[in-house]
């Protein structure tokens, strides 16, 4: 059946590595991605007998070079390079020997993690010397949260969480390290440990001069166990001296010149490919297709049919059944598929759906009772006696990831164990999916990870590990690369849910609100659909009541970029800007003031954010016509006192006559909570989420048309492009007392009531339904 | 169909149907990945190469348009990986996740040909290329220093 048949598995897979210039050890194989950094000639491995692994972050060759296991995926975050930081400041070895390299998810099956990384050292979110506050949650490694005792912990790269839940582990490992090499010294030497100091991976002994590295001890430090490793320390933010500097990442110079290598550039001998068609309505399934139509195509071998992935496997999401067709390229098995008669059994319940009826039903749930999550004071008795009383309701769409690279992975099933290359958000998650569709257990399936090229959002919800599992399964022994195309990428991705939300105010002579009734309609599964609103108002108003109303729609939602903080965000800080103007009071101050007001513990944060950004921005200076400033703040966490990220921006904005909107300037204000572990990550990640909320404000909506997704391809979902960045973006950081929730996800979500608060000053139009570029933003 | 591609100075013998997107054969017949998938209709540039030194978004052009020219991918644009464009990358940390960025380097190496001194409007009329982490922010800015870098002493512009 395939050229592989028959060979014997660790030659097979010999032949495999060797392909790709890997350095090939026992049985567990590197593919390519293993050396996403600048290739180290000769570099050793972990499995080389001659190179034993500290513990299992760590391998220090004898030329001193330092291989830090991450198990995290690189989508663009910096975690190759952040995860390693944290490691190097505590082992405090030479940051230029460093060499990322991906855990591997096999040995997380196999292997339960260390005792000494089970508890968080420290007091949480306001204790400089611990590890914050992680999210242990019930330590599930195929849940959506929480951090399990496998031996790598949290191999899921999502909710902006790699620093929060993984910075305390992660520094002990480095420090456990650290404490071992020494010990081996010190062995060695026969003097105390404490005579010895470590830096820059050299150990010296001060009083007798004697000096060792890393990588000529390593190999003692690998049998010296810790006596106390319970008694290890991390080092606080004052003590750092690699975290909390710019460092460039590791990565940069192989994608400068094509050298990354993501799943979808993963090439193994006799591999063969698959392309996919899935149903485009979510619950539909295939009907009939007639292979004999395109079987003597050029290339073509074969096909398969697969059914709706389990919804077990997706976390309860209903994707479709489809077809794939595999053949000797790509571009043959695609071309074949476009040829092929395919017919879809669609459910007509959600054939039925389109954005207009799915719109008004989300509408309607808000007058439904809802679930109140909060009631303070007496709203009804406030709104009786309100001077005023002022109500909108706004709307954001669903929308899609839409990540750069398509879904793809490259899978081999064989009798007796599963390998998969894959750049995968959650390959605990993936690991899980293939025991069960393949019936071979974890300890037997192998994830090869590469780079993503782009996340936003959990890649491991959407189903593309399970559609090549399948269609490899069906084809045993044939390493089968499975590739979406864009358009395909369109359905397997899950979608920020479709939401309306109402808001009504009773102010009273002077503009001050004193209640406020909030409903927030999403469809039921969505992320966040309490963010924001929850638990209290961020800004002050004695009588505050929050209710959610959930519908049930077909459409996959999941955790795209930002969740529901972004529409939430959206839906209050567009709100505060019309009080704002119904009170006649500037926008800044009006939020100022109702944030002083409050007793939110982060409270003097969130004004000192405010302060700073209109202060960067020349708040209150005049503008030409035609140009106006929003302001707005941005929180996750502030209704507590545990960990939270908080900021505020402004955006200056210009409209034309015309109707062209411009951002021009971003002046921000963020927080550093007691410490970034790399500030030029964070920048970059503050950038690139200004432009993904531009996108989401001015551009971007999938709509749903006969059930599927009309918008499948760049063309018709528009993505923006350098001529709409931002002139100038000005960035400014100030310290605060807790630790961060993190970076990655919701940050800049205030451009998009911030250009809606411009057009209004502008053009005197007020536009409460996103994207802005529907609405006709001509003025005169 | 067997015929001859030069791709970045080296002839291969590709056997493809000849409508075979340009894209798909130097991924797969000639073997080099850093020229990257994207969209497939030439809206995203991620594809982004030159043929004759002319900038082309390789997913929409048939591969038979390439035999006889000059193809030349991100592998090719420098044998070292420190060309003044992947240097003022490098030095301002411009990529995130990456996958679209050897496509923005050739379409910004397209531009520095024309413009040795590009405006921010040469720019944004040039460089058309879809990044979805939103690292255009440093880009404009590497574009620039690559400008200033290769009119440095010993320098005579884009080769």
């Amino acid at each position: 059946m395939s050229e592989t048949t028959g060979v014997n598995r660790r030659e097979f897979l010999a032949t495999v590595a060797a392909a790709h210039g890997a350095f090939v050890l026992g049985f567990w194989v590197p593919s390519r991605a293993d050396a996403q950094t600048t290739p180290t000639p000769n570099a050793a491995w972990y499995q080389d007998p001659a190179t034993p692994e500290i513990n299992a972050w760590i391998v220090i060759a004898p030329d001193d070079t330092v291989t830090i296991r991450i198990a995290q995926t690189e989508l663009g975050q910096g975690v190759w390079t952040s995860n390693a930081m944290m490691v190097c400041e505590e082992l405090q070895c030479d940051w230029s020997k460093v060499r990322p390299q991906y855990a591997s998810a096999n040995r997380d099956a196999r292997e339960k993690a260390p005792e000494w990384t089970l508890t968080v050292p420290g007091q949480g979110a306001g204790d400089p010397k611990g590890g914050g506050e992680p999210t242990f949650g019930n330590r599930d490694r195929t849940g959506v949260s929480g951090i399990p005792d496998s031996l790598y912990r949290r191999m899921r790269t999502n909710a902006a969480s790699s620093v929060k839940d993984g910075r305390y582990y992660l520094q002990l490992a480095g420090a456990e390290a650290r404490e071992r090499l020494l010990l081996a010294a010190a062995k060695q030497w026969n003097v105390p440990v404490t005579e010895l100091t470590a830096k820059s991976s050299v150990i010296t002994h001060a009083s007798s001069g004697r000096t060792t590295t890393y990588g000529q001890i390593a190999h003692h430090a690998a049998e010296t166990p810790h006596p106390h490793p319970e008694t290890i320390t991390i080092k606080s933010p004052d003590q750092w001296t690699l975290m909390g500097t710019e460092q460039k990442n590791l990565d940069i110079p192989l994608k400068v010149t094509g050298k990354t290598v993501y799943g979808i550039d993963v090439r193994l001998p006799g591999m063969k490919w698959a392309a996919v068609k899935a149903c485009p309505v979510y619950g539909g399934d295939v009907k009939s297709y007639d292979f004999d139509k395109v079987r003597t195509m050029p290339g073509v071998r074969s096909v398969v049919q697969f059914p709706i992935p389990d919804p077990a496997l997706t976390r309860g999401r209903v994707f479709s059944g489809g077809v794939a067709v595999i053949a000797d390229s790509w571009y043959q098995a695609k071309t074949a598929l476009d040829k092929m008669p395919i017919e879809w059994t669609i459910p007509p319940e959600h054939a039925a759906f389109n954005t207009a009826n799915m719109h008004a039903t989300l509408l309607a749930s808000l007058d439904q009772p809802g679930r109140v999550r909060v009631d303070h004071g007496d709203v009804e008795a406030a709104f009786a006696r309100a001077a005023r009383i002022v109500e909108a309701t706004y709307s954001t769409p669903y929308l899609p990831r839409a990540r750069m690279e398509p879904g793809n992975a490259t899978v081999l099933v064989t009798n007796e164990r599963v390998d998969i290359w894959i750049g995968d958000q959650s390959p605990q998650e993936t690991r899980f999916s293939a025991a069960k569709i393949t019936g071979i257990p974890e300890e037997n399936v192998y994830l090869h990870l590469c780079h993503l090229g782009g996340g936003f959002g959990r890649n491991g919800n959407g189903p593309q590990a399970e559609h090549a599992i399948m269609i490899a399964n069906a084809n045993r022994g044939i390493p089968i690369h499975m590739l979406w195309t864009r358009e395909e990428d369109f359905i397997g991705t899950t979608y920020r849910a479709m939401g309306v939300a109402r808001l009504k105010a009773a102010l009273d002579a002077d503009g001050w609100p004193i209640a406020l009734d909030v409903r927030t309609g999403m469809q039921g599964g969505g992320f966040g659909p309490e963010a924001s609103f929850d638990v209290t108002s961020r800004y002050f108003v004695p009588n505050y009541r929050y209710s959610s109303h959930t519908t049930t729609f077909h459409v996959p939602v999941g955790t795209r970029r930002g969740v529901g903080q972004a529409a939430h965000e959206f839906y209050r800080e567009s709100f505060i800007d019309e009080l704002a103007h119904a009170a006649g009071k500037d926008p800044y101050r009006y939020r100022r003031e109702l944030l002083a007001r409050t007793s939110l513990p982060y409270k003097d944060d969130m004004i000192k954010a405010l302060d700073m950004a209109a202060e960067m921005s020349g708040w209150g200076s005049p503008l030409p016509k035609g140009k106006a400033r929003g302001i707005a703040l941005e929180e996750r966490g502030a209704e507590g006192n545990g960990m939270a990220t908080i900021s505020a921006m402004v955006h200056t904005v210009s409209v034309s006559r015309d109707g062209k909107v411009r951002l021009e300037r971003v002046d921000v204000a963020h927080e550093t909570g007691f410490g970034l572990v790399n500030p030029l990550s964070v920048k970059k990640q503050i950038e690139g989420q200004i432009t993904w909320f531009y996108n989401d404000a001015v551009h971007q909506a999938s709509t749903i048309a006969e059930g599927r997704v009309v918008e499948n391809n760049f063309n018709a979902f528009p993505i923006s492009r350098m001529s709409e960045d931002p002139p100038e973006i000005n960035i400014r950081f100030f310290p605060t007392q807790h630790w961060l929730l993190g970076m990655g996800h919701d940050r800049a979500t205030s451009v998009q009531s911030a250009i809606g608060d411009a057009i209004f000053q502008i053009t005197g139009k007020r536009y409460r339904d996103l994207p802005y570029a529907k609405h006709d933003l001509r003025w005169s | 169909m067997a015929f001859e591609l030069v791709v970045n100075g080296t002839s291969h013998t590709v056997d493809a149907d000849p409508q075979t997107p340009l894209l798909w054969v130097i991924r797969d017949h000639v073997g080099l990945t850093g020229t990257k998938f994207s969209c497939g209709i030439g809206q995203c540039g991620a594809c982004t190469l030159h043929i004759d030194g002319r900038a082309v978004r390789s997913c929409s052009v048939p591969v038979r348009t390439a035999v006889g020219k000059k193809v030349v991918t991100i592998e090719g644009v420098s044998p070292d990986g420190n060309h003044p464009l992947q240097a003022a990358w490098t030095e301002l940390d411009a990529p995130q996740c990456g996958y679209c960025q050897s496509g923005m380097i050739m379409s910004a190496l397209a531009l520095l040909r024309e413009h040795a001194t590009p405006s921010d409007a040469d720019i944004d009329a040039q460089v058309t290329n879809i990044c979805r982490c939103g690292t255009y922010h440093r880009v404009r800015q590497a574009i620039h220093l690559a400008a200033d870098l290769l009119k440095a002493p010993g320098r005579d512009g884009v080769r």
